[in-house]
């Protein structure tokens, strides 16, 4: 059963615990990244891991590879030549490609680590969670946000 | 040869000692050392942690480790370094004893015991952060949890990035019930701020006087609403409020560089816990000790050279803190440290959750699991006096003697503070866990867009920045959670905490890091 991180914007707090914890685990290079809505709310981006991914698309020495099991899409660093057609090509830009190490940062869910993504296990308030697809559908996500009208006052 | 097993890994519980909150989480090792953390689901925070958590391992493992004693910047023997040290505790008339964190409650009546022993008579705290004066709200008792017998709560500062790990608590509490009234007073538009239904945004400093008035208490000849900013009416609404819930609760934070008078708004919160009945809840990250005097005495002592060593048991000082190095210039000056840092004798020390013993936390004592090892060059703090003192005693937890303060002038110095406006922008400091020792990012410059424009800035601009403290190059960002006239940078921050400007309290004479004026121009 596939699994996704799943941001519920009522919770997130903008503390960048996740960004943190991923860029702790990854040498400093961090795969979420943190962005913000208009100045209207912090939120944490992470990668999809889309059905028909667009960096995969664009990667011109397929570096970046789709596993049709679990459906993570993965980079492998040894293929990568670092020319940032992903970074471009990503419709979330949520893959960094910085300069030092000349090879894109992508999300790759923690595959290294059984208990999921380290930003969903280190997250403080909660708003980051990691759900199958079943659990998504039943998952209320920002229904609070819009029955209590809360978030639009979020305005900074 | 050692057999190498890639999959040889351990992971060894550990408290987090870098703020009061009391997480647990595993460090990993494997068979090269230190790999990481992992987030321990059993633990007390869930397996939930903020940045500095996340740290962790960055910090046991970091090429700045203090690992060997060292003098004038080179490593020195232990030999070396103890008989410096019997020197300098020889002359216990002319040494103080200093601390500030990183030094366990059995730590702490240690080195008091052994000042008894010697005969030192000078003893501070060094933990100069303003949440110092929030310490005698500390209750043990306190669960997150009470959150749910109350409808009212009420923050001051912002918690949700300085202490993340209450965020989730008044969230959910807040998301709960409509009726659940969330109050968030600050000079800034923060996250914490983005939650509120009621934010009241007042000017710089003069969060003391709001909360006095919210307490109905008034001082003749200052016009709160004129000094805060916060309309009449809007301040009476909110004063009945907090007099008509039951159960509330105030969430307290101060930030290094963020208002002027720490010690006052300790007063205005006292103020409003008797008018309202209400919780107080300081979020501080270190529940810390007081020494029998206040360091401004220790500084003074210093100038007129009564004194002529000082020894800080503790972490931060005297790197934390460099504006007040000239002041105590005519010392020489020994300091147990877990990093390496230019100037002054080092000491190296285990950092809290390589030692074993118990520790405060903001929900009571607890006690450290042990099981990681220091750098083998550092020693215990009993390590280090006990030889000298020929064996460690055990000493009295020591307090300040009590000072009243003369809160109607105090009041007046803010109103007069705020109502004379200053030629530079205002430097106001921010707490933010995520810029924890700058491990993860460089400070950044927050920055109103009306003052940029005015200095024809653009935003990701480096600018200069100065004060009579010093000069710092920071990335400016742009953004009207800081009001006209006033910059902010993230006081976890090395760098940008030596730009504040400090005073020394008149009545407690504590050091106090202040809204510092300061000049900005764009580097080309």
């Amino acid at each position: 059963m596939q699994r996704r991180i799943v941001l519920d914007l009522d919770l997130c707090c903008g503390c960048r615990s996740c960004e943190a914890a991923c860029k702790a685990a990854f040498k400093g290079e961090a795969r979420i990244r943190h962005g913000d809505i208009a100045g209207a709310a912090y939120l944490p981006l992470a990668c999809k891991h889309c059905k028909q991914p667009l960096c995969l698309a664009s990667c011109p020495v397929e570096a970046i590879t789709k596993d049709e099991k679990t459906g993570l899409v993965i980079r492998s660093a040894m293929v990568c030549i670092g020319c940032k057609s992903c970074a471009f090509a990503c419709p979330f830009g949520v893959i960094d490609a910085p300069l030092v190490r000349h090879i894109s940062q992508k999300c790759s869910l923690c595959a290294d680590r059984e208990g999921g993504p380290r930003c969903v296990a280190a997250c403080s308030s909660g708003a980051l969670q990691w759900l199958s697809d079943d659990e998504i559908k039943r998952h209320e996500i920002g229904m609070r946000m819009v029955s209590k009208d809360l978030f639009f006052r979020r305005k900074a | 040869m050692k057999n190498i097993n890639p999959k040889a890994i351990t992971i060894k519980k550990a408290l987090c000692p870098f703020c009061s909150y009391g997480c647990e989480f595993g460090v990993i090792y494997d068979d090269f050392g230190i790999k990481g953390v992992e987030y321990a689901k059993d633990g007390s925070s869930g397996g939930r942690l903020c940045p500095r958590g996340s740290a962790a391992a960055m910090y046991l493992n970091h090429p700045r480790r203090l690992a060997v004693p060292m003098k004038d910047g080179k490593p020195v023997a232990w030999a070396k370094m103890k008989k410096d040290l019997t020197k300098v505790f020889g002359s216990p008339k002319s040494t103080a004893v200093t601390f500030d964190r990183n030094v366990t409650p059995e730590e702490y009546a240690a080195i008091i015991g052994f000042c008894e022993k010697v005969g030192i008579e000078n003893i501070a705290s060094t933990y100069f952060e303003p949440e110092s004066h929030l310490e005698p709200f500390l209750d043990e008792s306190f669960d997150v949890s009470n959150l749910q017998k109350t409808q009212l709560v009420v923050i001051l500062g912002d918690p949700f990035n300085q202490t993340p790990m209450v965020s989730q608590a008044i969230i959910d509490w807040k998301l709960k019930d409509r009726k659940n009234g969330l109050i968030v007073i600050d000079s800034l538009h923060t996250h914490t701020a983005g939650f509120a239904d009621q934010f009241l945004r007042v000017n710089v400093g003069t969060e003391p006087l709001l909360l006095f008035a919210l307490a109905q208490k008034n001082f003749e000849g200052i016009d709160a609403t004129k000094v805060t900013g916060i309309d009449r009416a809007i301040i009476k609404d909110v004063s009945r409020r907090i007099k008509d819930s039951k159960n509330s609760i105030v969430f307290a934070c101060l930030s290094f560089g963020h208002t002027y008078d720490p010690a006052l708004c300790a007063e205005g919160i006292s103020e409003l816990e008797g008018y309202g009945r209400m919780k107080i809840v300081p979020l501080v990250e270190f529940a810390g000790y007081e020494g029998n005097k206040g360091f401004g005495s220790i500084m003074e002592m210093a100038k007129k050279k009564k004194i002529k060593y000082l020894v800080n048991f503790g972490e931060l000082f005297p790197f934390y803190y460099p504006q007040v190095a000239p002041d105590l210039k005519n010392l020489e000056m020994y300091a147990t440290s877990t990093l390496k840092h230019s100037g002054y004798t080092m000491v190296p020390v285990p950092l809290t959750l390589e030692k074993e013993g118990t520790v405060y936390t903001s929900f009571g004592k607890k006690k450290l699991l042990g099981g990681i090892e220091p750098p083998s060059g550092a020693r215990s703090i009993e390590e280090i006096i006990g030889p000298l003192s020929g064996g460690s005693g055990k000493g009295k937890q020591l307090s300040v003697p009590d000072h009243k303060l003369d809160i109607k002038e105090r009041a007046r110095r803010i109103s007069e503070a705020t109502l004379v406006k200053g030629k530079g922008l205002r430097l106001m400091g921010e707490k933010i866990a995520f810029n924890f020792l700058g491990f993860f990012e460089e400070a950044s410059l927050k920055m109103n867009p009306a003052d940029a424009m005015e200095l024809n800035i653009a935003s990701n601009d480096i600018v200069k920045v100065t004060s009579k403290q010093g000069v710092e190059h920071m990335t400016v960002r742009l953004t009207e959670d800081v009001s006209q006239g006033v910059v902010t940078v993230p006081a976890e921050t090395p760098g940008a905490r030596k730009l504040f400007e400090y005073d020394i309290d008149t009545d407690l004479r504590s050091v106090n890091f202040i809204p510092t004026e300061v000049k900005i121009c764009r580097e080309e």
